[in-house]
C-alpha cells in the first residue's frame, strides 16, 4: 500500500513540503509533522509544569514570569492543602459519587436507549427520544433551585441523591449517542437469539450489551469526568458538609482579600492527581474506546 | 414462528432492512402489533425519574420566572414584567452579545484546530499513541481548576514575559480589559475543548479508506485538494455533530469565565450563564434571572436547529 | 472502519461487571450508613462559617467547645460560595443553627426576611460597642428595633500609609481633605506614587467611596433615595468630584493593575498610600514589607471634627430564628464571644474587636483607634446598594473618563431600573 501518498493527503501541516514529498523516496515517518505535534503538545505541558513549580514555592517567591524553579522548595504546601481540604475524606466522597454514577449509568442508560432505538418508528418511542434529548438544551440554572428543594424534600440531599441525578441527567446525551450506535447494529443477531427462544431482556443483556463495549467505554469515561469535576450540582444538592467533593473544597484558598497561590495550586494538583493517574494507566483503553465509539 | 414469547414484531420486519447506520427511522410504519412489555418496562423507570428530577423542576423554574422571587420565602406573581424588563436591561443584552461572540469564535476555532491536529495525529508520525494520549489530557482536568492556572499565567507570567521582550501589547494583563479578556477566554476554551474533538475527528478520519487517497494521488491530487474533496466530505457527519455540540456547549460557557475574570472588569465579560448565576443567586433576583434562563433556553434551541439545518444542507450538497 | 485494536471478548465482562455492581452497591450502602451517624445521643448543631482564612481557627474553636460541652456536637460547614450556599439552604428550608457572615447587603436582605434571630434582649450584646449594633441595624432587620446579629469582628476602612515614607518626606498625617491632597502632591513631586490605583479590580474604587460618601452626603440620604425623594445627582456631587481628585494622584494606567499588584507594590515601598482598609493588611504582610503599615481615617471635609471612620462588621454571628436547638446555640455564641477568643481572632486577622474595652494593639490599627473609642464609626454606604446595581463598573468607567454628570445620571437610572424590578427587602420601592 502506498503509505507515502496517503500520508501526504492527510497531513496539511506539511503542506509546504508536500510537493517535495511526493517525489521523494519512501519515508514512512513524517518527522516534520511529528516535531510540529510535539511542539504543540508543549502547550498542554506548560500549564501543568507551571502549576507544579508554583505549588512548591512560598508566597514571596511569586512574581516575574513564574516559570522559574523555586529557590527554596516548600513541600509543606501540599501538607497544608491536604489538611485544609480534608483530602482523604473529600477524595473518598468524590470517588464514591463518581463510581456510583458510572456504574449505575452504564447499567441503565443503554437499556433505555435500546428500547428507544429499536422502536423509533413508533410515535411513543420517537417522542421519548426527542423528550430525553431535548434536555441537552436546557440550561442548568433553570432547574438548580427547584431541584435543590425537591431533593431536600425527598431526603435525597446526599451522595445517593447526587448519584441518582447524574444518572438521570446523563440520559439526555447518553441516549443520543447510544441510539445512534445501536442503530448500526444489525438486527440479525437479535433475531437469531429470538429464534433460539431468548426473551427481550435476555437478548439485550446477552447479545446487545456486550456489543456496546466501545460505547460503554465512552459513556463511562465521560460520566466519570463529569461526576469527578462537577461543581454546581454538588454545591446545591449536598447538605452535609462531610459529603463535600473535591471541587467544592478548592475554594478554601480564595477569599476576596487574600489568595494563597502556592497552597491553592498544590491543592489543585492533588485534586487533578487521581484522574490523571487513572488516565495514565488506562490511557490506551480510554482513547480507543472513545475512538471506536465515535465512529458509530 | 410459533413461539409465543418471541419478539415477533421485531423479527418479522427485518427482512427488508439494511444495516447502514442511518436506516433506523426509515422503516415502514408497523401496524399496531403488540410490543413486548419488556420494552416498556425498560423505559418506564427512566421516564419516571426524568419527569421527577428534570421536567418538574423545569416547570417550577418557568413558574418562578413569572414571579419576583429571591429564591426563598414569599413572592408575588408579576406576569410578563420580568421578560419585558430583560429586553431593556443593558447588562442582559451585553451578556448575550458577549456570549454569542465567544461561542461563535470558539466553536469555529476549536473545530479548525482540532481537525488540523487530528489530521496530523492520523498521519504517519512517530509516538502516535503517546501523542494522542497527551492531547487528550486537557479534557481530564476540571475547567475551573485549569482556569485558575491560566488566570495566573495571563495575569502575571505573560505580562512579565511581555515586559522582558518589550512587547507592548502583552505587557499588561489580557484579562483586565474587556476588549482583550475575551481572547484569553477563547484561548482557554479552545485549549480545553480541542482535546475531545481531536479524538472524535481521529475516529472520523479513520473511517476514510486509504484506497481513495491512493486513487486521488494517482489522478494527481495534492494534499490540500485531497483534504477538501475527499477527507472533509467524508467526515462531514462528524463535523456537523461536533459543531452543533460545540456551539451548544460554548453558549453555556460558565466555568471558564468564573476562573478567568469572574465577569469583570465590572460586568463586561459576563456570559449569560454567569449572569443568571450571579444575578439570580448573589444578587437575589432569582425570578428575574429565571426569566432570563427561559429566554436563554429558547435561544440555544433556535441556534442549534438553525445550525443543524445549515450544516446538514451543506452535507447533502457537498 | 480501520480500527487499530479490536475490542477484547466482552462476554466474560458481564460477570466482573456484576461483581462490580454488587461491590458498588455495598459501597453506597456503607457510605449512606456512615452518613447517617449521630446516633451517639448528642445534640447536633450546624455551624455555617463563611470566612476561608479563618476556617482552621473556627474549626479548632468548635472542637474546644465540644470538649467543654460533651453533650453537644458542632458540625462545621465551610461552603465554597457562602452566599449561594446559604440561599440554597434557605430554599431547602434548612437554615443553619449558627452562622458567621459578612455584614453586608445580603445580610440585610436575609435579616429583613426574618431569617435570623432577634438578639435585642440577649445578654451577649451587653458589652458590644453600640456603634456596631447601629451599623448592622442600618443594613436591615426583621422588624422595628430588632438586632439580628452579634458583631464579632470589624474592619477599618480609611486608608493605609507607609509610615517610613511619610517620615522620610516629612509629611504629617492629613486631617483634612485639603491636607490629604497636599500630601499627595508632595509625594508626586518627590517621585513617589501617592496612591496605587488598582482599577483592574473595580471593587477597590468602592473603598475610598465609602468614607467620602458617608461624610459628604446629606444625613438621611439613603432612606430618602429609597423613597424616591432624592437622587444621586443631587446628593453625591461632591463625593464624585473628590473621588476623581484622589484618583488623579495614582500611577499612570491604573486600569492595568489589580488588588494583588497594588498590595504587593505597596509592600515593596512603591507607593506612599493605599486606598484600602485594614482587611488588606494580611495580604500586604504576606509580601513581607520592610516598613510599618499605618492607617488613618479618610477625611472628606476640611473640618476634622466631621471625619468619621468607616468600619463595617466583617464577621457577624447570628442564629436561625426558628432553629430547634436555641439553648445550645446560645451557649456556643457565648463561647465565641469570649474576650480571649475574640482577641486571638482579631490579632491573627488584623481586625477590630467589637467588645467594649478590648483593643487590637496592632500598629496597623493605631491610627484609627481614637475613632473607635469615640464611637465615630459608620457602616459602608455601598452595602445600601442592591447587588444587581453595577456600582463597581460604573465607578471604574467614571474614574477613567472623569465624566461626573454621566456617572451620577447612570447611577440614578440603574438604581431606578433595578428598584422597579424589586418589590421587597432592600430597595423596596413602596409605590
Amino acid at each position: 500500500m502506498s503509505t507515502q501518498a496517503s500520508e501526504a493527503a492527510v497531513a496539511p501541516g506539511a503542506r509546504t513540503t508536500r510537493k517535495r514529498r511526493r517525489g521523494e523516496s519512501h519515508d514512512p515517518v513524517n518527522w516534520w509533522l511529528t516535531a510540529l505535534l510535539i511542539v504543540l503538545a508543549l502547550t498542554i505541558a506548560v500549564p501543568l509544569y507551571f502549576a507544579v513549580v508554583t505549588a512548591l514555592k512560598t508566597t514571596d517567591q511569586l512574581g516575574g514570569t513564574g516559570f522559574g524553579l523555586p529557590t527554596s522548595v516548600r513541600w509543606s504546601n501540599f501538607a497544608d492543602a491536604w489538611r485544609l481540604t480534608d483530602f482523604p475524606r473529600t477524595a473518598l466522597n468524590s470517588a464514591i459519587i463518581t463510581v456510583g454514577a458510572v456504574v449505575l449509568t452504564l447499567l441503565t442508560n443503554s437499556m433505555v436507549a435500546y428500547a428507544i432505538a429499536r422502536n423509533l418508528e413508533r410515535k411513543l418511542f420517537k417522542g421519548l427520544y426527542f423528550y430525553f434529548v431535548s434536555a441537552l438544551f436546557v440550561p442548568f440554572p433553570i432547574i438548580m433551585l427547584p431541584v435543590a428543594k425537591e431533593t431536600a424534600l425527598l431526603h435525597l440531599d446526599n451522595r445517593l441523591g447526587l448519584i441518582l441525578l447524574y444518572v438521570v441527567y446523563g440520559l439526555a446525551f447518553n441516549i443520543f449517542i447510544f441510539t445512534a450506535y445501536i442503530q448500526s447494529i444489525p438486527r440479525e443477531l437479535e433475531e437469531a437469539a429470538a429464534m433460539d427462544g431468548a426473551s427481550t431482556w435476555g437478548i439485550f443483556w446477552k447479545v446487545i450489551f456486550p456489543l456496546l463495549a466501545p460505547m460503554n467505554a465512552t459513556v463511562g469515561i465521560l460520566t466519570c469526568l463529569w461526576a469527578w469535576n462537577d461543581f454546581l450540582l454538588p454545591l446545591v444538592i449536598l447538605s452535609d458538609p462531610g459529603s463535600a467533593t473535591l471541587p467544592l473544597v478548592q475554594y478554601v484558598f480564595q477569599s476576596q482579600f487574600q489568595t494563597n497561590y502556592p497552597t491553592a495550586f498544590a491543592s489543585y494538583l492533588m485534586a487533578m492527581a487521581p484522574l490523571l493517574l487513572v488516565y495514565v494507566f488506562a490511557q490506551r483503553w480510554v482513547i480507543s474506546g472513545v475512538t471506536q465509539g465515535a465512529v458509530k | 414462528m410459533t413461539a409465543t414469547n418471541l419478539p415477533a414484531s421485531d423479527a418479522g420486519a427485518t427482512t427488508s432492512r439494511t444495516s447502514s447506520p442511518a436506516a433506523g427511522p426509515g422503516r415502514p410504519r408497523k401496524s399496531a402489533t403488540q410490543l413486548p412489555r419488556t420494552f416498556y418496562l425498560m423505559v418506564l423507570p427512566a421516564l419516571v425519574l426524568f419527569v421527577i428530577f428534570h421536567t418538574i423542576p423545569v416547570i417550577q423554574g418557568v413558574y418562578y420566572s413569572f414571579t419576583d422571587s429571591p429564591g426563598y420565602g414569599p413572592s408575588n406573581l408579576v406576569g410578563f414584567r420580568n421578560y419585558i424588563a430583560l429586553f431593556s436591561d443593558p447588562r442582559v443584552l451585553h451578556a448575550y452579545w458577549f456570549t454569542f461572540l465567544i461561542a461563535g469564535v470558539a466553536t469555529i476555532l476549536v473545530n479548525i484546530v482540532s481537525l488540523a491536529i487530528a489530521v496530523g495525529l492520523n498521519g504517519k508520525i512517530k509516538f502516535k499513541t503517546t501523542l494522542r494520549g497527551v492531547y487528550f489530557v486537557p479534557n481530564i482536568l476540571a475547567i475551573l481548576v485549569v482556569g485558575y492556572i491560566f488566570n495566573y499565567l495571563f495575569s502575571n507570567s505573560l505580562p512579565a514575559l511581555g515586559q522582558k521582550l518589550g512587547i507592548d501589547f502583552l505587557s499588561t494583563s489580557l484579562l483586565t480589559q474587556a476588549s482583550t479578556a475575551w481572547i484569553g477566554i477563547v484561548i482557554l476554551a479552545v485549549w480545553q475543548a480541542a482535546a475531545f474533538n481531536i479524538i472524535i475527528y481521529i475516529a472520523g478520519l479513520q473511517t476514510v479508506p486509504q484506497e481513495i487517497y491512493e486513487a486521488a494521488s494517482i489522478d494527481g491530487a495534492g494534499a490540500w485538494r485531497s483534504f477538501r474533496s475527499i477527507t472533509f466530505p467524508m467526515i462531514a457527519g462528524f463535523f456537523t455533530i461536533n459543531m452543533v455540540l460545540s456551539l451548544k456547549s460554548f453558549l453555556q460557557i460558565f466555568d471558564h469565565i468564573v476562573a478567568l475574570t469572574n465577569g469583570g472588569p465590572g460586568t463586561d465579560t459576563e456570559s449569560v450563564a454567569l449572569l443568571i448565576y450571579k444575578g439570580g443567586f448573589q444578587g437575589g433576583e432569582y425570578g428575574y434571572q429565571s426569566a432570563n434562563s427561559v429566554v436563554f433556553f429558547i435561544v440555544i434551541v433556535v441556534f442549534s436547529i438553525v445550525q443543524l439545518r445549515f450544516l446538514q444542507r451543506r452535507e447533502m450538497s457537498a | 472502519m480501520s480500527q487499530s485494536s479490536s475490542p477484547p471478548r466482552r462476554r466474560p465482562v458481564l460477570r466482573p461487571l456484576r461483581a462490580t455492581t454488587i461491590a458498588g452497591v455495598l459501597v453506597l450502602v456503607a457510605s449512606l450508613l456512615s452518613g447517617c451517624s449521630g446516633g451517639d445521643g448528642r445534640t447536633v448543631i450546624t455551624f455555617f462559617q463563611f470566612k476561608p482564612e479563618a476556617q482552621q481557627y473556627f474549626q479548632d474553636l468548635a472542637s474546644q467547645f465540644e470538649k467543654a460541652n460533651p453533650g453537644i456536637r458542632v458540625v462545621v460547614d465551610n461552603p465554597a460560595d457562602p452566599e449561594t450556599a446559604l440561599r440554597t439552604r434557605l430554599v431547602k428550608n434548612d437554615v443553619p443553627d449558627v452562622m458567621t457572615l459578612n455584614a453586608n447587603g445580603t445580610f440585610g436582605e436575609f435579616a429583613s426576611a426574618k431569617i435570623f434571630r432577634d438578639f435585642r434582649s440577649d445578654p451577649v450584646l451587653d458589652h458590644v460597642n453600640p456603634a456596631y449594633l447601629k451599623v448592622i441595624g442600618a443594613l436591615g432587620s426583621g422588624g422595628k428595633g430588632e438586632v439580628n446579629g452579634v458583631p464579632f469582628a470589624a474592619n477599618a476602612s480609611g486608608l493605609l500609609y507607609n509610615e517610613d515614607l511619610f517620615a522620610k518626606y516629612h509629611v504629617a498625617v492629613p486631617r483634612t481633605f485639603d491636607q490629604l491632597i497636599a500630601a499627595a502632591r508632595k509625594f508626586k513631586a518627590a517621585g513617589v506614587t501617592p496612591f496605587y490605583g488598582m482599577l483592574a479590580d473595580a471593587w477597590t474604587a468602592q473603598s475610598p467611596l465609602a468614607p467620602l460618601s458617608s461624610q459628604l452626603q446629606p444625613s438621611d440620604f439613603f432612606p430618602e433615595r429609597f423613597a424616591d425623594r432624592t437622587t444621586f445627582a443631587q446628593g453625591w456631587r461632591s463625593t464624585a468630584s473628590e473621588l476623581a481628585q484622589l484618583y488623579k494622584y495614582t500611577q499612570p494606567d491604573p486600569l492595568s493593575k489589580g488588588y494583588e499588584d497594588g498590595t504587593a507594590a505597596f509592600a515593596k515601598g512603591q507607593s506612599a498610600m493605599l486606598l484600602l482598609g485594614s482587611y488588606a493588611v494580611p495580604q500586604i504582610r504576606a509580601s513581607k514589607p520592610k516598613f510599618t503599615v499605618g492607617s488613618m481615617a479618610l477625611p472628606a471635609t476640611n473640618d476634622p471634627a466631621k471625619t468619621t471612620l468607616v468600619s463595617g462588621v466583617d464577621v457577624v454571628i447570628t442564629a436561625a430564628r426558628h432553629g430547634a436547638h436555641q439553648k445550645e446555640v446560645s451557649k456556643f455564641i457565648d463561647f465565641l464571644m469570649q474576650p480571649k477568643v475574640m482577641t486571638a481572632y482579631c490579632k491573627a486577622q488584623v481586625a477590630i474587636p467589637t467588645l467594649q474595652g478590648l483593643r487590637n494593639d496592632d500598629p496597623a490599627l493605631k491610627g484609627v483607634q481614637s475613632y473607635i473609642n469615640a464611637g465615630k464609626i459608620v457602616g459602608f454606604t455601598d452595602h445600601q446598594f442592591i447587588a444587581a446595581i453595577p456600582l463597581a463598573p460604573l465607578l471604574q468607567t467614571f474614574l477613567l473618563s472623569g465624566n461626573e454628570s454621566r456617572f451620577l445620571s447612570d447611577l440614578d437610572s440603574d438604581w431606578d431600573k433595578v428598584a422597579q424590578r424589586r418589590t421587597w427587602g432592600i430597595g423596596a420601592v413602596n409605590s
